[in-house]
């Protein structure tokens, strides 16, 4: 690369130009942000087309989480908004999750029929071990 | 004249100006508001440095091509991660270079594996995180140059971050940082060699399931092939907090992060020649990262994997692996 490229292109005015060009071409999470998230994981085996199409319906504290989650095609769950991160299990996800994002989880009363109060005490996490990562090829329940 | 990159454990002088030189660019206004980037809520001035915030998550909004099953993105999961952030960079070095006023600036790295190898209790001890560096962990970062002050407006702030959508949300709090949460420890310098003995750039898929340099360093997969949170990946979610979100350019560690995955890459490319795949015999499939594909930057559609490979004319690394 030349060095005047680099120069007149990093001017704070070209970056931002660029930026509002961009965010008009990029999508708007489409399928994302609506609720849910959908991965279709496509396979042909012994003559036959498999299609696996996963879609993710979470809860915590009784309120539905409008999280991307996916699925890869070596079973790794994988989020859009935790983008440098993968786990074998959902639940791992949604963890970091409440990591990632404290004050999306901050306690509201819960909109779903009232439970007994014991169930919406706040329990302590389960101490977090590493899973074993799922084996390349190896397909798993999510 | 190409600059030097130094190791920002041993070279004071630079890391000094590195912190410096975020502080400028987080007070310069750029001349825009977040709702000219879409962002909900009264209009607020963006800063310089938080252009760069906006870049990448923008970035990884850009599916490559659009609903690949894969989730490749202009930035991320597949073989424009090494380009594009090498790009991100030089332009990050080049406004450094500009409000330091000094020509001769180079953008330092961290060597991550370096604390890597001491014992995971030590690791959040290491020099990076001391006072006079980065500051250390908490929500918010309480102690170094980018500690939170509540009653100081000029103190170092989060301003652009993403909601759990992914998508971007004005906010006005403290840098977080929580080390060890999500990961045990930080990968170490066998991980490194082992990165640099594998002979192909990238290989098929071309995703987060490639047995490949550029998939293991992204850190998909681990040394026995098998996926997992590694090096560049395991670096921010070691970290936690700012470093989990698409918004992770927030914390000033993540370009020192980024800096060093650049240079395992030319440490790669040193050994291997300045080769880059796949080539535009690739499928449609693959659009956005092939070796003639624009890459997604302020530096127009010229600016291509290809461009990125040979960059002797403006920086070096004051050592390889
Ligand atoms: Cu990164």
């Amino acid at each position: 690369m030349e060095t005047k490229k680099l120069t007149t292109g990093a001017a704070p005015r070209k970056l931002s130009d660029y930026l509002t060009r961009a965010r008009d071409k990029a999508p708007a999470h489409d399928g994302h942000g609506a609720g849910g998230a959908q991965s279709v994981r496509k396979d042909s085996y012994r003559g036959h087309e498999i299609e696996i199409v996963t879609t993710y319906n979470i809860l915590v504290d009784g309120r539905k989480i409008r999280a991307p989650l996916g699925v890869d095609a070596s079973g790794q769950v994988h989020c859009h908004s935790l983008p440098n991160y993968q786990t074998a299990s959902a639940v791992d996800m949604v963890r970091a999750l409440i990591d990632g994002f404290p004050e999306e989880f901050e306690r509201k009363p819960a909109r779903t029929k009232s439970r007994p109060a014991a169930s919406r005490k706040r329990r302590p996490a389960p101490a977090r071990k590493s899973r074993p990562a799922a084996k390349k090829g190896a397909r798993h329940e999510h | 004249m190409a600059v030097v990159r130094r190791n920002i454990s041993t070279n004071p002088g630079v890391r000094d100006q590195y912190i410096e030189g975020v502080k400028l660019l987080k007070n310069e206004a750029s001349g825009r508001a977040t709702d000219e980037f879409g962002i909900p809520g009264a209009a607020r001035s963006v800063s310089t440095y938080d252009l760069f915030v906006v870049w990448h998550v923008t970035a990884m909004m850009i599916e490559t091509p659009p609903r690949n099953p894969a989730q490749r993105n202009s930035a991320y999961r597949g073989p424009i991660f090494a380009p594009w952030h090498r790009v991100m960079l030089m332009v990050f070095e080049q406004n450094l270079q500009r409000v330091l006023n000094d020509a001769n600036f180079g953008l330092p790295y961290w060597d991550w594996a370096e604390d890597g190898d001491l014992p995971p209790q030590e690791q959040s001890a290491a020099a990076i995180w001391g006072a006079d560096c980065m500051g250390g962990e908490g929500n918010p970062v309480a102690t170094g140059p980018f500690a939170f002050r509540a009653s100081d407006p000029s103190a170092f702030r989060v301003r652009i971050s993403t909601n759990i959508s992914g998508e971007l949300r004005s906010v006005n709090r403290g840098l977080r940082r929580a080390f060890g949460v999500s990961a045990d420890a930080l990968p170490r310098t066998a991980h490194v060699t082992n990165a640099l003995e594998l002979p192909a750039y990238d290989s098929p898929d071309w995703d987060a399931d490639a047995n490949s340099f550029r998939n293991r360093i992204e850190g998909w997969m681990n040394d026995d092939g098998v996926s997992a949170t590694s090096m560049h990946n395991l670096v921010h979610v070691w970290i936690g907090g700012e470093m989990l979100l698409g918004s992770s350019p927030n914390d000033p560690v993540f370009f020192l992060n980024h800096c060093n995955i650049d240079r395992l890459w030319e440490s790669w490319m040193s050994r291997n020649g300045r080769v880059y795949v796949p080539d535009m015999e690739a499928g449609a499939d693959l659009k956005g990262h092939r070796i003639d594909d624009p890459i997604s930057s302020p530096l127009g559609r010229s600016a291509t994997p290809r461009e990125t490979l040979d960059v002797s004319e403006i920086y070096e690394y004051d050592a390889l692996i």
